[in-house]
C-alpha cells in the first residue's frame, strides 16, 4: 500500500464494531497489506470531531450521524462523508425498568406503556425519562417510531435524554432513567444486572433495520481509493468471520477484552444472535436504509424539510464502492431495492416517496401532504 | 462563579480552581461522571468537560434541548490531536482549554466561553422571536382576508375590527386572529 503511516480507525465499544475488530485481530487488514491502529473512543461527538479533522481516517459510525454530518445538521458546517459498507443490521433494542415493562405488556407495541404515560400525566406525576445513545441515531428514531405508533409524543409526553450505552445499566438501576434504546451487549448487561427487562428488539419492528456504517470523509475516499477498497474487503471478511456460528465463542471472548467492548463474554455471546453482521448482503450500504433514516429525521424536524432525501441517501450510502470490494471477494453485488418492509400497518417505506412517508407518519412535524 | 468540572482526573479541577483564585464567590465542583440531577441543583455558570469523557454526548444533547437550561461548555483537549478543539467549537462547544495551559489563562478562557455562549443564546432567541413574529403576521393577514370575504369589509375595516377585538379582550392581535380562523373552521364544519 502507498500509505506509509498506520491508518487510524475509531470505534465505540459495541457488538457491531465486530467487523473492524475481527479484521484487525484475525489479520484481514494485514493480509491486505494495511497497517491499522484501532482507537477506542468514548463518545459519538468525539468520533464526529476526529473524523472531521482527520485525526481518524475512518470510523464505526451511527448511520444517521454520517447523514447529519453530510447535510450539516450536526455541527455548523457540512462535512460530507461516504459509507462504503454497513457494519451490520438489527443492532438496537429497547430495555425498560421492570415496572414499565409490566405496564407495556407482552406484545411488541407500546400501547400498554402509552396507557401508563397517560395515567401519569393525568396524575400530574413527573414524565417518564427514556435514554438513547445520541440524537442522530437509529436508536432515537426506532424509539420515537415505536412510541408514536402508540400515540405517545416523544417530545411532549416523555423526556428523552442521551447517555453513553455503557452507563445505561447504572442509570436504570439508579432510577435516573426508566428505559433506554441501545445496541447490544448493553441491553443484555442491564437485564443480567436485574436493572430492566428487554421490551422489544428493533428487528421485531423493522426486520433488517440499519444501525452502524463504516464512514470516511468524501475527501479521504477520493484521495485513497485503493486503500478504501482494501479496508472494505478486510472488514467484509471480518463481518463474515463474525457471522460464522462456529466462531461465536471466539468472537465473544475477543469483544469482551477491556480494550474492545469490555463486558462479560457470556453476556456478549448471549446478545449476538440478533445482529446480522454479514449474511444476505448485510454489509451492502443500501440507499433505501439511509432514506428511511432521513425520512425519520425529517419527520421529527431534525433535518430541513427541503432535504432531497434520495439524493442525500445516494451521496452517503455508496453501494458502488461496496460492489467493487464484494466483486473482488467473489460476493454478489448489493441487492438494491427502493422499498423497506416493516412489521405491521403503515410500516412500508418507499425511497422515492420518502418525504410523503415522513409527512404522513404519526406525529410528524411536517405539514401533511 | 460556579464551575462544574467533569473529568476522571481530579488534577484538572485543581488547575481550574487555581486559575480562578481571586474570583469571589467561587465554587469549583469536580465529578468523575456527569449527574444531571446534581448538576441541576448545583446550577453551574459553566461546565468544563474532558474531551475524553463519555458524557460529552449527554452534555451536547442537553445544550441543544430547549427544555433544559443551557450552559456554556468548555472542553479540555489533549494537544496530541491538532484541530480537534477547533472542530469541537464548530460543533457547539463554547471554548476549549488545551492540556498544559498555564493556570493564569484559565479565567480568561472561561470568561470568553460565557460571553460567547450568551451571544449565541441571544442570537438563537432573536431568531426564534423573528420566526414567531412572522408566523403571527401571516395569521393576522389570513384573518383579515377572511373578514373581507365573509363580511364584505375593506382591508382597513377588517384590520380595525381585529384591533378592536384585541383591545376588548386584552389579547395579542395574533392570538385573536388565530381564534377567529379556528372558529371559522368549526362553523364551516372542518374537523378541529
Amino acid at each position: 500500500m502507498s500509505d506509509a503511516r498506520p491508518l487510524k480507525l475509531g470505534f465505540i465499544p459495541l457488538n457491531d464494531a465486530a467487523a473492524m475488530i475481527v479484521a484487525q485481530e484475525k489479520g484481514f487488514f494485514a493480509a491486505e497489506g494495511l497497517a491499522v491502529t484501532l482507537s477506542r473512543e468514548v463518545s459519538w461527538a468525539t468520533i464526529r470531531d476526529k473524523v472531521a479533522v482527520g485525526a481518524l481516517d475512518g470510523a464505526h459510525m451511527l448511520a444517521p450521524l454520517a447523514l447529519a454530518m453530510t447535510s450539516g445538521a450536526s455541527g455548523l458546517d457540512p462535512t460530507p462523508l461516504v459509507a462504503p459498507l454497513a457494519l451490520g443490521l438489527n443492532g438496537p433494542a429497547i430495555t425498560l425498568a421492570s415496572r414499565l415493562a409490566a405496564a407495556a405488556g407482552p406484545g411488541t407495541g407500546a400501547e400498554g406503556l402509552a396507557r401508563l404515560i397517560a395515567r401519569r400525566r393525568a396524575e400530574d406525576a413527573s414524565r417518564i425519562t427514556l435514554a438513547v445513545v445520541f440524537p442522530f441515531s437509529a436508536h432515537n428514531y426506532l424509539l420515537r417510531d415505536w412510541l408514536a405508533a402508540a400515540g405517545v409524543d416523544p417530545d411532549r409526553d416523555i423526556r428523552l435524554t442521551v447517555a453513553p450505552p455503557s452507563r445505561m445499566t447504572e442509570l436504570l438501576s439508579g432510577g435516573v432513567i426508566e428505559g433506554f434504546c441501545a445496541t447490544e451487549p448493553w441491553n443484555a448487561v442491564a437485564v443480567a444486572a436485574g436493572a430492566g427487562v428487554l421490551a422489544v428488539r428493533g428487528s421485531q419492528l423493522w426486520p433488517r433495520m440499519p444501525d452502524k456504517v463504516f464512514a470516511v470523509t468524501e475527501a479521504w475516499a477520493s484521495a485513497h481509493t485503493e486503500t478504501l477498497q482494501a479496508l472494505s474487503r478486510a472488514m467484509i471478511r471480518g463481518a463474515a468471520w463474525a457471522d460464522e456460528p462456529g466462531n461465536r465463542g471466539d468472537l465473544a471472548a475477543l469483544l469482551a477484552q477491556p480494550g474492545y467492548v469490555g463486558a462479560d463474554a457470556e453476556l456478549i455471546a448471549a446478545s449476538l444472535p440478533d445482529i446480522v453482521f454479514h449474511a444476505e448482503g448485510a454489509n451492502a450500504p443500501l440507499p433505501v436504509h439511509a432514506g428511511w433514516l432521513l425520512a425519520q429525521m425529517a419527520r421529527w424536524g431534525h433535518i430541513a424539510a427541503s432535504t432531497d432525501i434520495p439524493d442525500l441517501a445516494g451521496r452517503v450510502y455508496r453501494p458502488d464502492l461496496y460492489d467493487a470490494a464484494a466483486r473482488a471477494l467473489g460476493l454478489p453485488a448489493a441487492a438494491l431495492s427502493d422499498t423497506l418492509e416493516g412489521d405491521g400497518e403503515g410500516r412500508r417505506f418507499g425511497l422515492t416517496a420518502a418525504l410523503r412517508y415522513a409527512a404522513d407518519a404519526p406525529m410528524s412535524r411536517l405539514p401533511r401532504t | 462563579m460556579r464551575v462544574l468540572v467533569i473529568d476522571p482526573d481530579p488534577a484538572r479541577a485543581a488547575l481550574v480552581a487555581e486559575g480562578l483564585s481571586g474570583v469571589e464567590p467561587l465554587e469549583v465542583r469536580h465529578a468523575a461522571i456527569f449527574d444531571e440531577t446534581e448538576a441541576a441543583l448545583f446550577e453551574p455558570d459553566v461546565v468544563v468537560v474532558a474531551a475524553d469523557s463519555p458524557d460529552r454526548d449527554t452534555l451536547e444533547s442537553l445544550r441543544e434541548a430547549s427544555m433544559a437550561n443551557p450552559r456554556p461548555v468548555v472542553m479540555f483537549v489533549d494537544r496530541s490531536e491538532p484541530g480537534l478543539a477547533e472542530e469541537a467549537v464548530r460543533a457547539g462547544v463554547a471554548a476549549y482549554v488545551v492540556d498544559g495551559l498555564a493556570a493564569n489563562r484559565v479565567r480568561a478562557v472561561l470568561e470568553v466561553a460565557m460571553s460567547r455562549f450568551q451571544l449565541m443564546n441571544q442570537l438563537r432567541q432573536d431568531l426564534a422571536k423573528a420566526k414567531a413574529d412572522l408566523a403571527s403576521r401571516k395569521t393576522v393577514e389570513r384573518a383579515k382576508a377572511l373578514l373581507m370575504t365573509e363580511r364584505g369589509l375593506g382591508e382597513d375595516q377588517a384590520y380595525r375590527l381585529l384591533r378592536k377585538l384585541s383591545m376588548d379582550t386584552g389579547r395579542p392581535l395574533g392570538a385573536v386572529s388565530a381564534d377567529l380562523l379556528a372558529f371559522a373552521g368549526v362553523l364551516k364544519g372542518e374537523p378541529s
